[in-house]
């Protein structure tokens, strides 16, 4: 964090568009503190994650010696290896990849009608009905351990994906439409109306106007949704109990030292695998998911 | 509470928005209002293990609450939780702002770099990340100690964080700072960017600072925004668990044990399930007092704030 | 696809929350009954802890029993020891429970008592329970009733690196504490460690404690008193601070994490603290040691007493809500019968579950160093909070604390206080 404190205050006549032309080289000058000051969020950011990469590609002697090295000098994929052939890895990591995308699938196809109806329609209940929505976020998720446990057990629910999978659903459900709701406030009614004066229905209006229009914050909404199934460690754990097979990676890996030991280039690269498909989420998407952050957040 | 619906231009049929909110209740109803009842009954009752495996819970009253708020524990549990809470969101406002007015002003190239950076931190799974720290405050082989021994620092030589009270806290906010800051940071740079730069170009003629542009044209428009985040961050703070759960567990000494910890710690490895949801709902209780402001503003502005 | 998946996720909630609402209240499932062994099929789900067995004592045990009883089958998984006590919890709580469990004998109490667990009592006989050890037996007992079936017992012994000890030049294990502190130093040398021991390896703590005549709590009357803060128990702590230095042990974790048998299986280890079955998993993890390891007893005080130790072991329980009761009660006759308790006493160098089979465990070396220590055998404080004291870790942070530089006195102190106010509590 230090990095970040020590940035100098925003130079003050500084404004990034419409600011007359000056001097080239003292706008220079005047850059050069701002982009430091970048360039240390940006390690500050980037550096821990860059770090488990590093380390996973690090031989172990590497990663025992002396000092430190910022760059693997040769690169392996042994640690990968290991992590792979460990037992059950890849059939955790399916049952977790299963689990997380059809509660994200459920969540957005539950969340997106509603948010519609909160940004575009006007009816009784609808206040009650956002209040609802965002005390539902401060839901204490881990004390509802054990009444989720009793309900999932009266109803033969237990070591079942599909009960983690509903658990998931509610988990992402509120953020999904507080956000939704942004991405659509922030889209004119006008087009919608545009294309119906035109003689299409709501519906077609919905799906050629407005669908394609919210795309990014879709994408950046189910990204979260995503991250938060599939961290989710306390509800796997309980919920399946005798079928080992359904476990989910979370558990498999929360105590990584139980089945790596001391082998940190190994933890490192499980870790690695662990956050691959968010990564490969974020770098398919990259785009979208900041610009859909940014659209959102603004009527947010 | 009825607000009658205000004509609209478009005619709708009445029954619509129920329709389309029909699963998002049912789900509510089923999923989350119908457990946290569930929660709420079993702190009512005397319910342990046996009763876990058995059936046939006993109902007490209020014995579990007067257990709860009698000891002293329960008192500092929640005065920590508050340190933590209070420690974290303003470390996170107090960064992000800056970052979010430094994207603003930097390059298009150097601002798509910052973004996918925070990005990518923001993305960053819980467990990953956890991991990621225990291993970077490692004793022996961790990259911290090494580098603050190779800065001149020797007593870091194997330095064991993880074992005293007060360093272990502080990478803790430090592991929730570095994960909250993005998304506070990317919002108002969002929020940033609907100012329109005449405001701000006219001001500077007048002669204002840069301090003065933020306090009297940024955050004046950004209020509500700003109360958003905060109020969020306060949510995802104070309920904050799998990071702390992971790494320490509450210890050592209890010196990380904030309100879910403790909550889930009295459930979990003492088995005292009721003793745990009267926690529970009591958190629950002390963060809509806390959010009870926010909560009052939303159901004036009727739910435009969401 | 996808939209059939969902739609069906989504009625399945709809399910789940209408049926909720309907059943009046949790009770346990009666336990089904209906296949018996010989009848359909069954497939039984078995728990055993990571570590306590070998896979080929397992695997050996389950050919054998598939052959006598066709038409069951055995799945056997491995728990980790990290959570176990919510694990076993939710178990014995479901409505299709794994059909036996493995359990601790400092745990066991707590699961007869909870209701969940099936009376043996009847089955004593039949099982041979005579002359069962009273340290596993006992434990697995309620008010009379016999809800544990004693497993296999083990104490800690030393497990030492021959070859590491022949290149220091030490050619008899030490048999006092001042031996074995200067041994250890002459092994911690160059890039090897004199001895593995992680900082919070309480087990270990106690056993020096009790050698000196100090104990965890004890009980006044009627109400309890953390005992760390005696001049025993810190003399008891000085010297595991003293011991724990000889090497490279995390002073911040346990003996689990990382296992400390991998750590040992690197090779650079010249001694660890464990029980002898330990020995099975370093030479699964590096064969290269097959051979290569000695046992030697915990060294006393003075030569003629070796040290004090804690007397682990494991019961099985059968959960009520196990849907093949009469297939388990097989499975658990078998593991407590003669031919496993030989086989394993024999390959882990465990202490089978009856007296008369103690013979079962001559000329091995392990079980010798085990049983010069078994007469110095020990318990935890025997109330049924103590479980509550180690889930809150209050011994383990204490000893981190002691290690990292705090002052133990004082430390040991606090820690007495909480282990007081947490034994005091009514449940």
């Amino acid at each position: 964090m230090t990095a970040v404190e020590t940035r100098p205050r925003p130079a003050p006549a500084l404004t990034a568009k419409r600011s007359r032309p000056r001097p080239a080289l003292r706008r220079l000058a005047r850059r050069v503190p701002l982009n430091l000051a970048a360039l240390g969020v940006l390690a500050v950011s980037v550096f821990p994650v860059y770090w488990m990469a590093v380390t996973a590609f690090t031989p172990a002697a590497g990663i025992q010696s002396d000092t430190p090295a910022f760059w693997p000098a040769h690169p392996t994929l042994a640690h990968f290896a290991t992590a792979v052939r460990a037992d059950g890895f890849w059939l955790f990591w399916r049952n977790s990849l299963a689990v997380t995308a059809s509660a994200v699938l459920l969540s957005l196809l539950v969340a997106l009608p509603a948010a519609f109806a909160v940004a575009r329609l006007r009816w009784r209940g609808r206040r009650a009905f956002a209040l609802m929505v965002f005390v539902a976020q401060m839901a204490p998720w881990e004390a509802l351990l054990i009444p989720m446990f009793v309900i999932a057990r009266d109803t033969g629910m237990l070591d079942r994906l599909s009960m983690l999978t509903l658990v998931y659903f509610m988990c992402t459900l509120p953020f999904t439409i507080v956000t939704l709701r942004g991405f659509l406030a922030a889209i004119p009614p006008e087009l919608e109306e545009a294309a119906m004066t035109d003689g299409a229905g709501r519906a077609a209006a919905f799906r050629l106007v407005v669908l394609p229009l919210l795309a990014p914050g879709l994408m950046s909404t189910s990204l979260f949704g995503f991250i938060t199934a599939w961290n989710e460690f306390a509800f796997a754990n309980a919920l399946i109990i005798k079928n080992q097979d359904d476990r989910t990676l979370p558990v498999w890996l929360s105590s990584f030292a139980n089945v790596f030991g001391t082998d940190w280039g190994a933890t490192m690269a499980a870790a690695s695998l662990f956050m691959l498909p968010v990564l490969l989420v974020f770098l398919a998407l990259q785009r979208r998911v900041t610009s859909g952050l940014i659209s959102g957040a603004v009527k947010g | 509470m009825s607000v009658l619906p205000r004509p609209s231009p478009r005619r709708l049929a009445g029954l619509w928005p129920y329709l389309l909110v029909a699963p998002t209740v049912a789900g509510t109803a089923f999923l989350l209002l119908y457990p946290v009842l569930r929660s709420v009954v079993i702190s009512v009752q005397h319910f342990r293990t046996g009763e876990l495996i058995r059936g046939g819970a006993a109902f007490v009253g209020l014995e579990n609450y007067q257990d709860a708020l009698g000891g002293p524990e329960f008192w500092q549990v929640v005065g920590r939780t508050f340190a933590w809470t209070a420690v974290n969101v303003v470390l996170i406002m107090a960064i992000a702002t800056p970052v979010a007015l430094m994207t603003a002003r930097l390059g298009r190239r150097m601002r798509l770099a910052v973004m996918s950076g925070l990005v990518l931190t923001w993305a960053t799974p819980v467990l990953a990340a956890t991991t990621i720290f225990q291993w970077l405050f490692q004793s022996r082989l961790g990259v911290v100690n090494r580098l603050l021994v190779t800065l001149g620092f020797g007593s870091f030589e194997d330095h064991i964080w993880f074992a005293g009270g007060a360093s272990t806290f502080a990478i803790l906010v430090a592991l929730v700072v570095w994960q909250s800051v993005p998304f506070a940071a990317i919002t108002l740079y969002a929020g940033l960017t609907t100012i329109p730069a005449e405001l701000e170009e006219s001001a500077r003629i007048d002669g204002a600072s840069g301090a003065q542009i933020f306090r009297d044209i940024t955050f004046p428009i950004l209020r509500p925004l700003f109360g958003l985040i905060t109020s969020l961050e306060v949510i995802w703070v104070f309920k904050c668990f799998a990071q702390i759960w992971a790494i320490s567990k509450g210890g050592p000494d209890g010196a990380t044990t904030t309100l879910p910890v403790y909550a889930f710690q009295v459930a979990q490895s003492l088995h005292k399930y009721d003793l745990g949801a009267a926690v529970s709902t009591l958190t629950v209780l002390i963060l809509v007092a806390v959010l009870i402001t926010h909560l009052r503003r939303m159901l004036k502005h009727e739910g435009e704030i969401l | 696809m996808r939209y059939r998946l969902l739609a069906a996720t989504g009625l399945l909630a709809l399910a789940a929350g209408l049926t909720a609402c309907g059943s009046p209240s949790p009770s346990t499932a009666a336990p089904g009954s209906s296949a018996g062994a010989g009848a359909a099929p069954v497939e039984l789900t078995v728990w055993v802890m990571r570590d306590s067995f070998s896979d080929a004592v397992l695997g050996r045990f389950t050919t054998a029993f598939r052959q006598s009883h066709p038409g069951i089958t055995l799945d056997i998984q491995i728990q980790e020891w990290d959570g176990i006590g919510q694990k076993v919890t939710s178990g014995l709580a479901s409505n299709d429970a794994p059909d036996v469990i493995e359990v601790g004998n400092t745990q066991v109490a707590e699961y007869a008592a909870s209701g969940g667990v099936r009376d043996l009592t009847g089955k004593v006989a039949d099982l041979g329970g005579a002359d069962w050890l009273p340290g596993l037996a006992e434990p697995g007992k309620v008010d009379g009733h016999q809800y544990g079936v004693p497993w296999y017992a083990a104490n800690r012994v030393v497990i030492y690196n021959k070859d590491l000890f022949a290149k220091a030049g030490i050619t008899t294990p030490p048999k006092t504490r001042e031996e074995w502190l200067t041994a250890t130093a002459t092994l911690d040398k160059g890039g090897d460690q004199g001895i593995y021991l992680a900082g919070q390896n309480w087990y270990t703590l106690a056993g020096f404690v009790w050698d000196e005549g100090g104990d965890l709590a004890v009980k006044d009357g009627a109400t309890w008193k953390g005992a760390l803060d005696t001049p025993q128990a810190l003399a008891g702590m000085d010297f595991y601070k003293r011991l724990q230095a000889l090497g490279e042990g995390p002073k911040d974790s346990d003996e689990s994490r990382p296992p400390q048998a991998d750590v040992f299986a690197k090779g650079d280890v010249a001694q660890l603290i464990a029980t002898p079955g330990a020995a099975v998993a370093i030479e699964k993890a590096n064969p290269g040691l097959a051979g290569n390891l000695g046992f030697f007893p915990i060294p006393g005080k003075t030569a003629d007493r070796p040290g004090a130790v804690f007397t682990g072991g494991s019961d099985l329980i059968i959960p009520e809500a196990s849907r093949n009761q009469d297939a388990a009660y097989e499975v658990v006759k078998a593991l407590a019968g003669e031919t496993f308790q030989r086989d394993m006493a024999k390959e882990m160098s465990y202490v089978p579950n009856r007296v008369s089979l103690a013979g079962a465990l001559d000329g091995d070396e392990g079980t010798a160093a085990m049983a010069a220590a078994a007469a110095g055998g020990h318990a935890t404080p025997n109330s049924p909070n103590w479980a509550a004291v180690e889930a809150k870790n209050v011994i383990k942070e204490y000893m981190t604390k002691a290690l990292t530089g705090a002052d133990p006195a004082s430390e040991a102190a606090a820690a007495s206080r909480t282990i007081a106010t947490i034994l005091n509590t009514t449940s």
